[in-house]
């Protein structure tokens, strides 16, 4: 009787949901290629990096149609919040732009980060096959991963806080001790010098 | 059982639950939420000439509509035929969109604001992580706004405002964290559900470390809205107007009003989290929510939430026009040096008090001691 129950809900969320998810992913998967686009695109340094927040919005909201909530929002917080903020700041103090040292040419010969023809060639390659082995192994898994979305439509983050403070506390602890250090590092560099 | 505003909807109009109706149902609950926070933005521009006018023995805003209540709705439209100016040199792009990220990044918080049981838009699990993240969209609005400007004011105003915004972040969110300890969720519904209608049933009152908390979180909330007296970024004694120096129009009035429904969401956040949110003595609201009207319970918890958010929203503009602005290093003194470590400790403290006092508040110690002397009876 229960278990009718809860199939019967389960396939009404599915049906109720799937559409929404759709809209949400092709949102959120657009919004995440058109600023990547643009962000490789554009020659304005602070501009890259507001194009940047947007991709990493879209990832964001990638996470969310994955119900993966607590991940969505940690990854606005740390990203949005943080790291974009601090980016632009190390634009701005370290004298932002420098528009002669932007190169016009859209394909320069060889400078040795953009890479020539024959590199393009080698990484579109590379590329291809990496693009095939993935979407195989995927594809393996394709029917498990199915299922689990559509059963795991459960809130994230308190499993998530279980399993931190027992399976994965060493993990934890080692990530905590690395960003004390970080911290205290920080502090050291900022700290006036003794004379 | 329902959850939010749109189902509720639904159940009390008895609507048939499609896909489509339901994504118009949040549309429309999204709307009213943004225009009633418009509104309030508006009203609360009005309230802080009002009393600040009070407080400096002038009269204020009189002349449009009554008691000159309709002031905002003028201001705005003020706003609405300005022209539209830009520097030469500004960054069009950036320029543009900066006014837009600080107004995106607040409005987006009043989803998850709880103003009633069940006509909150959506209760997230992870709701107060939510608050905490969009709104950082703004500290990165004025930033750019103040980089985009190409001005020196603008410029220095958005650094201020920008690094002001992320060094309080910290003691803010430590402090809400020891309440989710309490409360053992980051829902604001089970943050609202672990806490009772009267005083002693509040959070605030709780134990000494969530009143200490409650008074770090105020003042990190002040600065993190960028309220006097932490309104550095904004100087007008020093930098003109800040990272709005070059705005004109409705870009302008963009910024401001993110600020005055910042000013609202931290207070409501703040009265959800530490002040019993929209609970109602005496379970007034469960008994009406028994009788033929269910959304007398609703009003009942909309005024018990309104009460106490205005009520902070009315300490704040009562500390603007009191309290001399800071400095820059006695601002980030402040922060690191005072209210990060007190912040620290009261997490510690937070959860040393439900290790040892088993979860018990301080009125409930005391009464348990009490009926204890009294031979139990």
């Amino acid at each position: 009787m229960l278990v009718v129950a809860i199939e019967k809900e389960r396939t009404f969320e599915k049906v109720a949901i799937v559409s929404f998810l759709t809209i949400l992913f092709i949102l959120s998967a657009l919004l995440m290629l058109v600023s990547c686009l643009a962000l490789l695109l554009t020659k304005n340094i602070m501009h890259a990096c507001t194009f940047l927040l947007a991709a990493l919005l879209g990832v964001a909201g990638l996470y969310l149609t994955l119900h993966a909530d607590t991940l969505a929002v940690t990854q606005v917080l740390v990203y949005v919040g943080g790291v974009v903020i601090l980016m632009l700041f190390a634009v701005v103090l370290t004298g932002g732009q420098d528009q002669e040292s932007i190169t016009k040419e859209k394909f320069p010969h060889l400078a040795p980060l953009f890479g020539s023809k024959s590199t393009f060639l080698k990484a579109f390659l590379v590329s291809m096959i990496f693009f095939v082995a993935a979407a195989s192994l995927l594809r393996l898994g394709e029917k498990e991963i199915v299922h689990v979305v559509a059963v795991n439509y459960a809130p994230t983050i308190q499993s998530l806080g279980q399993l931190l403070m027992t399976d994965y506390l060493f993990a934890f602890e080692l990530v905590s001790v690395l960003l004390l250090g970080a911290l205290i590092g920080a502090a050291l560099i900022a700290r006036p010098m003794k004379k | 059982m329902t959850d939010n505003m749109p189902q509720f909807f639904q159940e009390l109009f008895h609507l048939e639950t499609s896909d489509c109706l339901t994504f118009l149902f949040y549309f429309i609950g999204a709307f009213i939420l943004v225009n009633i926070a418009s509104v309030i933005g508006g009203l609360a521009t009005y309230a802080e000439r009002k009393i600040s006018a009070d407080m400096q023995l002038r009269i204020g805003p009189n002349r449009v509509g009554p008691y000159g209540l309709l002031q905002f709705l003028a201001d705005g439209a003020k706003m609405l035929m300005k022209e539209n100016i830009m520097p030469l040199m500004a960054d069009r792009f950036l320029f543009n969109i900066a006014p837009m990220l600080c107004l995106v990044g607040i409005f987006a918080t009043l989803a998850v604001l709880p103003i009633s049981g069940n006509l909150t838009l959506a209760h997230l699990d992870v709701g107060v992580f939510y608050v905490v993240a969009i709104s950082s969209l703004v500290g990165l609005g004025i930033f750019l706004g103040g980089y985009a400007s190409n001005s020196k004011w603008s410029l220095l105003g958005g650094m201020r405002g920008a690094s002001q915004i992320i060094s309080y972040e910290i003691p803010v969110v430590i402090s809400i964290l020891s309440i989710v300890l309490l409360s053992g969720g980051t829902s604001f519904k089970t943050i609202v559900h672990h806490q009772g209608g009267l005083p002693h049933e509040w959070f605030v009152l709780h134990n000494p470390f969530t009143f200490i908390a409650f008074i770090v979180y105020f003042i990190g909330s002040l600065a993190e809205a960028n309220r006097a007296p932490f309104d550095l970024p904004e100087a007008e004694s020093e930098l003109v107007s800040g990272y709005h120096t070059e705005y004109t129009g409705m870009k302008f009035a963009f910024f401001a009003l993110a600020e005055y429904v910042e000013v609202f969401v931290l207070c409501g956040v703040g009265a959800t989290l530490f002040l019993g949110g929209f609970n109602v003595p005496f379970g007034l609201d469960t008994f009406l929510s028994k009788t033929p009207f269910p959304l007398l319970a609703e009003v009942v918890q909309l005024g018990a939430f309104f009460t106490k958010t205005f009520a902070l929203y009315y300490l704040v503009i009562v500390i603007r026009w009191t309290l001399p602005r800071l400095r820059v290093d006695q601002l980030m003194s402040l922060c690191w040096k005072y209210l990060t470590p007190i912040a620290l400790f009261n997490l510690i403290g937070t959860a040393i008090w439900m290790v040892y006092f088993h979860d018990q508040s301080i009125v409930e110690i005391i009464k348990a001691a009490g009926s204890h002397a009294g031979g139990g009876h």
